[in-house]
């Protein structure tokens, strides 16, 4: 029995797995979490709704605009509330940016669990662009508070779409010379191929969803079989995968990155000039009408519901976080079984879990 | 091996790049404008007092309830010399349990909280981040100063008053025309 | 347990008296050990100089700055880097096989000492020549493998053994095709004396002759000296721990000092056997030695910055099933042009023909257009019509 710890350079985020190993190969595999469990559903019961949003912004720590999009849009739908498109299209761009973050960190980290050192430092380079322009519209690099329910809290500055567009080519390079360095490398690709394959049945049966699920050959993407927000005006492609094996599903995040790009581009030119980022008449501690209502975004790592029952006061009454890390991660075991021990890191990573979402 | 030795090449492309680290602490990168750091309490140059008037709107809103304050009666304002009745006595703020998240800021009705640009505050001791308020007044100075700080609400009276003069001028101009042709305002 | 540091020193110093003494008679002993000491000395700088170059070079591959704090531009880093290991506590578990554990580091490191006293940095220098060195080299470098497997063994870890025992069994994998090439280098030289074998190659290198043999040369000794992508049993990503488990401190010193003497060595072996050894206009001739052993030593840290890393079985596959076979052939084919007489770019030709085969049958098999996953992509208002 071998434990990989909570403290391990590559269980991304505490994370304990204890394997049985038979010799060299896995027999079976328990994954334990809460290693990170802050409460953060049982807090949302005693904020305010400006206040949740601060909360989560740190479930899914890599990918925070879109935490915030699912709070935002859960509590609109529940009120009915129509965000200006101006707001929108914002929201798109910095969605779509921190999308391509995210798997440019997913891109560094699988490269180190395959033992290459380099990637992750371009991967990080990325990211400082992106980093920087957010720095620049919201005031922090990570936890933004930037969203408010109804619209945006505050105009993005003037040099917004300057901005954006200058970072655009220079991600396109860093995309492709990540590419060039680890996609088709002949060592990368002997440690991922026909590694933890999961079939699309089974897939959808582990309830997988994000590029995981599409790695192994389901078409499913929430922007596109139920748009939310503007995602309904943009023209863009669903990579999906042959094999549904480790490469798969990490080639699915490089593609993704460059339809995001897309994304961006075409966002950057429907965008109004200028217009209203609030939607009027929203006040700012909300009430919620009573009722209960259930909505999913596509995050970096797949489909994000928000359960909100309110009462009608300006606290929620329940507020339920369908992570997608945490059902990602029930496939774990059954693709562990069989393989070597050297592996079990590399699916791990493929599987892109952040533990902050996953124990909330 | 080709692969292999396309990613060798970019690796040695690479290594001819200039680095991009900036040796902190020898050199710090620019901030941005925006930057969100701690926040600090902002100081009325004209009056000789604080903007807060202790309405504790931002402690009851923050989210970690890192804040807490006393409020008085303002001495100057008996003696005539400010119009703001109320004043705050003492506050503090635990900037160690503070996340940057603004609400603070937002939902002040008197522009007395911003967040300045402070962000290198560490400290040995456990809670000796604990700041009470000369040293938020400080740090509100400090940020004022290097910001060229002008309150919200009177950067909002300006641009109303700007809005009333184009409005001002425009309407001479919109007597003349007929109701189908929209006025031709000045040009801002 | 910083003691053993000077034990280290002390036992190298004996052995290597025996060693040089074997045939000298009557030379003096104090000469011979200040010799050692002296070569000692000049390879601990060597080491704490590549320590250096190592971070620096990976640094730039990742577009950052290597140590830039301790003294202008890092330099004195390795000597921080040093003092940090020997005064770091030295953790040892109370029920590890204390002789053994204690004998492991001096076992991996005495080995890889002692080649040195046959290595020439230039046409006279050179400690011990002897008429056998090629043969004392190889046989002294698979002498430290005995080394990690007790490093193994006194962990007393279930996973220090396994760990031991899988780094040993790449180690003696990847000997074969090193002594198959060296056997090769030496049919041609005609010779075992190192220096001789640096120095016959005169201005045709033999790397001009025998590409396809640096390239095996050079990735067996990466992985003789467990460098990516060959690291495996080092790495901290990898969930079972390697030999060095459960070392620190001085001990763990030792192990480092002997990995980056290997590093040196292999690098100081590619350069006498393929690259003319000393051999270059102007400069003097250790000059040109170390130039072209560090720039061997960037080419394996430009691979270490590049490659992931293979996995246990991938690895031996890779040495059995590729290093092995090719080397023979190599052997075979420089037998038949020596035997033949045929001329020197007939080797050349044979060489490169064998060396571009191999790299398009692994690229086709593994990387290339036909044979690598694809991932389809598919337009969005596909799936909305859906």
């Amino acid at each position: 029995m071998v434990n990989m710890g909570p403290q391990h350079p590559s269980t991304h985020g505490v994370f304990r797995m204890v394997l049985w190993v038979d010799g060299e190969r896995i027999v079976d595999a328990e994954p334990h979490i809460g290693y990170l469990h802050r409460g953060s559903e049982k807090l949302c019961e005693g904020e305010l709704y400006p206040q949740i949003i601060t909360l989560f912004d740190r479930l899914d720590y890599l990918a925070n605009y879109n935490m915030e999009l699912a709070f935002c849009a859960t509590v609109e739908k529940i009120m009915g509330i129509t965000v200006p498109d101006r707001a929108e299209y914002i929201r798109v761009i910095l969605c779509e940016l921190n999308r391509i973050s995210s798997h440019m960190l997913f891109y560094g980290t699988m490269g180190l669990d395959a033992g290459a050192m380099t990637p992750i430092m371009y991967g990080f380079r990325e990211r400082e662009r992106i980093q920087n322009l957010f720095e620049a519209v919201s005031g922090a690099r990570m936890m933004h508070n930037y969203f408010r329910i109804g619209g945006l809290r505050e105009d993005p500055p003037d040099d917004f779409a300057e901005r954006v567009a200058g970072i655009l080519p220079a991600l396109a390079q860093g995309i492709e010379e990540g590419d060039k360095l680890l996609t088709y490398n002949e060592v990368f690709l002997a440690r991922s191929r026909g590694i933890g394959v999961l079939s699309g049945q089974e897939a959808l049966d582990y309830g997988l969803s994000g590029p995981s699920l599409r790695a192994s050959g389901i078409p499913d993407d929430i922007r596109v079989i139920e748009p939310y927000s503007v995602y309904d005006r943009f023209d863009f492609d669903i990579p999906v995968g042959n094999n549904g094996d480790t490469w798969d599903r990490y080639a699915m995040r490089v593609e993704e990155m460059r339809q995001s790009l897309r994304i961006v581009e075409q966002a950057l030119e429907q965008m109004p000039d200028d217009g209203p980022i609030k939607a009027a008449g929203v006040r700012a501690i909300p009430r919620p009408p009573e009722g209960e209502v259930y909505f999913r975004i596509e995050t970096p790592r797949g489909e994000m519901g928000v359960y909100l029952v309110s009462d009608g006061g300006d606290k929620p009454y329940r507020l339920k976080v369908r992570p997608p890390s945490f059902a990602n991660l029930q496939a774990l075991r059954p693709m562990l079984r069989g393989v070597y021990v050297a592996d079990a890191v590399m699916i791990l990573g493929s599987l892109d879990i952040v533990l902050g979402e996953v124990d909330r | 091996m080709l692969s292999t030795l396309k990613g060798m090449l970019m690796t040695l492309r690479t290594s001819l790049r200039k680095p991009v680290t900036a040796q902190y602490p020898k050199e710090h990168l620019p901030l941005m404008e925006r930057q969100v750091g701690f926040p600090a309490l902002t100081w009325d140059a004209d009056v000789g007092e604080p903007y807060c008037v202790g309405c504790m709107v931002c402690v009851r809103m923050c989210p970690t309830q890192c804040m807490s304050g006393t409020m008085m009666d303002n001495p100057l304002f008996a003696e005539g010399k400010s119009p703001r009745r109320k004043m705050i006595e003492e506050f503090e703020i635990n900037l160690g349990r503070c996340i940057l998240c603004g609400i603070c800021v937002e939902v002040c009705n008197f522009d007395a909280i911003e967040m300045s640009h402070e962000h290198e505050i560490s400290h040995f001791a456990r809670n000796g981040r604990r700041s009470d308020l000369p040293v938020l007044l400080e740090m509100g100075k400090k940020y004022q100063a290097e910001s060229n700080w002008i309150s919200p609400a009177v950067k909002k009276e300006a641009i109303a008053a700007e809005k009333a003069a184009v409005a001002a001028a425009a309407p001479p101009a919109a007597a003349e025309e007929t109701k189908d042709a929209p006025p031709e305002g000045e040009a801002k | 347990m910083i003691l053993l540091i000077p034990l280290a020193v002390v036992l190298a110093g004996l052995v290597s008296i025996v060693v040089l003494a074997i045939g000298y008679g009557g030379e003096d002993v104090a000469l011979l050990l200040g010799k050692a000491l002296a070569l000692l000395s000049i390879l601990s700088v060597v080491v704490l100089s590549l320590t250096w170059v190592e971070r620096k070079a990976l640094a730039r591959i990742q577009q950052r700055m290597g140590p830039m704090r301790v003294g202008p531009y890092g330099l004195l880093q390795p000597i921080a880097d040093g003092l940090k290991l020997l005064i770091k506590e030295d953790i040892m578990p109370a029920w590890v096989d204390r002789p053994i554990y204690w004998m492991a580091p001096l076992a991996v490191f005495v080995p890889s000492f002692m080649v040195w006293l046959t290595m020439p940095f230039s046409s006279s220098l050179v400690l011990r020549d002897m008429e056998l060195g090629l043969l004392y080299v190889l046989a002294m470098s698979v002498l430290s493998i005995i080394g990690l497997i007790m490093a193994g063994w006194g962990s007393a870890n279930k996973y220090g053994v396994i760990g031991g025992l899988r780094s040993a069994a790449q180690l003696i994998s990847y000997e074969i095709p090193l002594i198959v090439i060296a056997i090769t280098i030496a049919m041609m030289a005609g010779t075992l004396n190192l220096t001789e074998i640096a120095t016959g190659q005169g201005n045709t290198w033999y790397v001009l002759m025998q590409p396809l043999a640096l390239v095996i040369f050079l990735l067996a000794g990466l992985a003789e000296v467990g460098r990516s992508p060959f690291d495996i049993f080092q790495a901290e990503s990898e969930v079972v721990g390697g030999p060095f488990i459960e070392y620190s401190g001085a001990h763990w010193s030792i192990f480092f000092l002997g990995e980056y003497i290997n590093t040196f060595l292999v690098a100081a072996l590619i350069t006498i056997f393929f690259l003319g050894g000393w051999s270059g206009p102007l400069l003097p001739e250790v000059a040109w030695f170390l130039i072209k052993c560090y720039s061997v030593i960037l080419v394996m840290f430009w691979l270490r910055g590049t490659m992931p890393r293979l996995r246990i079985d991938q690895l031996m596959a890779f040495g059995w099933q590729g290093l092995v076979p090719l080397s023979f052939l190599n052997f075979l084919m420089v037998a038949f042009a020596m035997f033949y007489g045929w001329p020197d770019w007939v080797q050349t030709v044979l060489s490169l023909t064998m060396l571009i085969t191999a790299s398009t049958f692994l690229y086709l098999k593994t990387a290339s257009k036909k044979v690598r996953p694809t991932v389809r992509l598919i337009p969005a208002r596909e799936v909305r019509r859906a």
